[in-house]
């Protein structure tokens, strides 16, 4: 996965019409590393044919 | 100090409706402490003085008329401020909704006024409820009463209802969980806390966090309150749609004293082995307690809650960055730097990850519910670690050095995403006087037996009666 950078943040958070500080990207870099990283180790998991949870437990 | 700030819930709901205590006495009682204690501890966003005593002189004219009384009549309690209160401001904790006054109640605030209850004030929290200590740079951090030197944190984002609770500023509370928001609080400042199934109390008329993730339930200082809200609280609301038409039983009548024959599943891998030695002795005593209760104890290991971190992140992140778009693109300096830098992580979610977290949620659940299906309860370390100082971002768990926030959620939100019910209680204290919790997770809609479990514990101990150096 291509790494990311403060201005790819800064492009991508533009595009949704947001215009946050040098200062909030460079803490929210690390932040959206860490998940990115996260969600690359749930690609091991096999997640087969299962379907999103549903937590509307209709009883 | 009026001895009536440390009855329970139950002891003064006793009291008053056989007039042995007024609810004027008792309301009065409460407000003298908040004055004393809450310029440090900071509990409190809002006291209600003068409508909680009005209420209260309204409470004790019915009780010595003879008219019926509800089963929390003249009973205070304080609301952490997300909770939508008609006429009266609900902050959130921020400065965004520092002025909001909405025009009605939350269901679960008219159900528990209907029983009887009355209204001390409104909490103090975390930002928006999205944040595992309970720091807040608009309204000041709650002191931990259990330290009365340093400022350590009580745990979030449901701090103000932990601290109160503890400190005697309150005799239960209303807290919400979305990552442990209930149980966290409860485990730091010593007191119970039950996160209710998933559908089992409404959240209609609550500030959501994350709307598939967040659960509303109470903080006491016994399981057998937490009871007594839970009954006046759970039960079908059309306002919300995932609540659940299963009748909510007795939860009073199911706390027997009795536990023998229950199958207690001890988390070890992921939980117990990744807990403070001292914190975890604790909890292994408490497990020995209920054995000698009658229980029987074995180990269980889970694979799959070692991936509820990402799939935690996958979720909350999009659904708390859905709710604050708007907010977040005008006015992004209201915010708390914490929680702006949060909720901006939302945006940098992808749909399709947003769904991997659910897919993975799905599993984790099954898995959950498989344990518990030769199971009765799955217990474990509420949190890994007492509560650190504010400020402090590593831990010493064991021989490793951790970061707090990570670790303070660890244990808990597995069971935001699986919906199981869980709670904390009180299971000993550190040689530095800090509280440690027991988490006890059931079968979904099973509070009933959560509860028994941690009523026939508190009845076998004394770690609930304990009271905290910064509120003598």
């Amino acid at each position: 996965m291509e790494n990311l950078t403060i201005d790819t943040l800064w492009t991508l958070a533009r595009a949704q019409g947001l215009e946050p500080s040098d200062e909030d990207l460079a803490a929210v870099l690390p932040l959206v590393q860490a998940g990115r990283a996260m969600m690359e180790s749930l690609a091991a998991i096999p997640l087969g044919e299962i379907e999103p949870t549903s937590q509307y437990r209709i009883l | 100090m009026s001895d009536l700030v440390w009855k329970s819930m139950t002891e003064l709901a006793r009291l008053i409706a056989s007039k042995a205590a007024s609810p004027v006495e008792v309301v009065q009682a409460h407000l003298d402490r908040i004055a004393a204690l809450d310029g440090k501890l900071k509990c409190y966003i809002t006291v209600l003085g003068d409508s909680a005593l009005e209420a209260a002189k309204a409470a004790e004219a019915a009780v010595m008329s003879g008219n019926g009384v509800g089963p929390l009549h003249g009973v205070p309690v304080g609301l952490k401020d997300l909770y939508c209160t008609k006429g009266v401001k609900t902050t959130g904790g921020s400065k965004i909704l520092a002025d909001w006054v909405p025009s009605e109640d939350a269901t679960v605030v008219s159900r528990l006024t209907a029983a009887g209850a009355i209204v001390l004030g409104k909490l103090n929290m975390h930002e928006f409820a999205y944040g595992p200590e309970g720091l807040n740079p608009h309204y000041g951090t709650p002191w931990n009463p259990w330290d009365a030197a340093t400022h350590r944190i009580c745990g979030g984002s449901s701090s103000g209802s932990g601290a109160a609770v503890a400190a005697g500023l309150c005799p239960g509370a209303l807290g919400s969980d979305t990552g442990g928001s209930i149980r966290i609080p409860a485990s730091l400042c010593g007191i119970t806390g039950i996160k209710p199934t998933y559908g089992r109390v409404s959240r209609a008329g609550v500030l959501p966090l994350a709307w598939s993730l967040d659960h509303v339930g109470p903080m006491c200082r016994t399981a057998m309150d937490c009871a007594l809200m839970l009954g006046a609280m759970a039960g079908y609301d059309p306002r919300d749609p995932t609540t659940s038409v299963l009748p909510a039983p007795d939860y009073l009548a199911a706390l027997t004293g009795q536990v023998k024959g229950l199958r207690i599943g001890v988390l070890r891998a992921f939980y117990l082995e990744s807990t403070d030695p001292a914190a975890r002795a604790l909890v292994e005593a408490a497990v020995k307690t209920l054995e000698g209760l009658g229980a029987s104890a074995q180990d269980v290991n889970l694979e799959l809650p070692k991936h509820a971190a990402g799939a935690s992140y996958a979720v909350i992140s999009p659904e708390a960055y859905a709710y604050h778009e708007g907010w977040i693109k005008t006015r992004p300096l209201d915010y708390g730097a914490d929680v702006r830098q949060r909720l901006l992580v939302g945006a940098f979610v992808s749909g399709a990850d947003y769904l991997k977290g659910q897919r993975v949620r799905a599993l984790i659940r099954d898995e959950v519910d498989r344990a518990l299906g030769k199971l009765d309860v799955l217990v474990c370390a509420t949190t890994p670690m007492p509560a650190p100082a504010v400020g402090q971002n590593e831990v010493a768990i064991g021989a490793e050095t951790q970061p707090v926030r990570p670790n303070l959620i660890r244990f808990t939100r597995p069971f935001n995403l699986t919906g199981h019910p869980a709670a904390s209680v009180p299971c000993g204290f550190t040689s530095a006087g800090l509280p440690v919790g027991l988490q006890i997770i059931g079968r979904p809609f099973d509070e009933a037996t959560v509860l028994r479990a941690a009523d026939a514990y508190q009845r076998a101990t004394d770690w609930h009666t304990r009271r905290p150096p910064a509120a003598a």
